[in-house]
């Protein structure tokens, strides 16, 4: 199944690096949307479906923490995984980033397996948590 | 300190670039062609440092290609800077990780200069680390900052 990746970054050169380690990694992409910060993401969002979210932290106008929580106040887009790549892991740093609901993060340097290995299984996780959320409905 | 930093660049250079380094010992010398690019990053806390690298600009665009899978003639100045300041951020960061600095070291934007072969030995860094990274010169220097 293809999945529709929107990469969030201010540098060019890092969302060609992430688009081709996606690639590399056998990720099965549908439609590729990049934009250069939060708000560029969300004009995307706007017009487009998006399974993920890579995002970056920081990036100017607005940041990876202000697009979280513009995420998180839309019905449409509150579920959208979101998956922060960041050369800052220390715990003091990605907590407040996981207390907004971002899943999962991925530091740099990362290998292509790495990134494979976290969509997918966020991507599983999210497809069983819908299935299930459908199968409790009471129509 | 040196020695995590030595170990945050490593890991760095040989995951992103596949790119193994060595070090060269005080004397040892390679021959160097300018311009050069220097990348810096504050990490701004109770103790501010500035984290660098300095590198020459053909080295700068190996590694680019490596990094984009493309090409040295289809990398463009542009990436060749973005590249370093992108590198620079991943050792900081790797850096402050292996440190285990708590929340109040943060990293700054890094910046970018492009330097000719006189202004490359200005001013001696206070500590700095040297390897040879595909038969060229890799300088990585820590200042007060």
């Amino acid at each position: 199944m293809a999945y529709n990746v929107l990469i969030v970054d201010d540098s060019a050169t890092m969302r060609a690096l992430i688009r081709k380690v996606l690639v590399i990694s056998g990720f099965d992409i549908g439609e590729y949307f990049e934009g250069a910060n939060g708000l560029e993401a969300l004009e995307i969002l706007e017009q487009n479906w998006v399974d993920i979210i890579l995002s970056d932290l920081h990036m100017p106008e607005m940041d990876g923490a202000g697009l979280v929580q513009e995420l998180k106040k839309h019905e449409m887009w509150r579920n959208i995984p979101v998956v922060l790549i960041t050369t800052e892991a220390r715990p003091e740093v990605i907590k407040p980033f996981m207390n907004l609901g971002v899943q999962d993060y991925i530091q740099k340097p990362f290998r292509p397996e790495l990134i494979r290995q976290k969509l997918s299984g966020l991507l599983g996780e999210a497809r069983t948590t819908d299935a299930s959320e459908i199968e409790s409905c009471d129509f | 300190m040196l020695a995590k930093l030595k170990a945050a660049t490593f890991e760095v250079l040989e995951t992103m670039f596949y790119l193994f380094p060595e070090s060269l010992e005080g004397g040892e010398t390679l021959r160097s062609r300018g311009p050069f690019l220097r990348s810096s990053v504050t990490i701004a806390g109770p103790q501010a440092i500035r984290i660098g690298l300095q590198v020459p600009q053909s080295l700068a665009c190996k590694m680019a290609a490596n990094f984009l899978g493309a090409t040295e003639a289809e990398i463009s100045q542009t990436e060749m800077e973005d590249i370093l300041k992108e590198t620079t951020n991943m050792i900081a960061g790797s850096f402050l990780s292996k440190l285990e600095a708590s929340a109040a070291f943060k990293l700054q934007t890094p910046l970018i200069q492009v330097l000719g072969a006189k202004d490359k030995n200005k001013k001696e860094p206070e500590k700095s680390l040297r390897f040879e990274v595909d038969e060229e010169v890799m300088e990585l220097f820590v200042e007060k900052g």
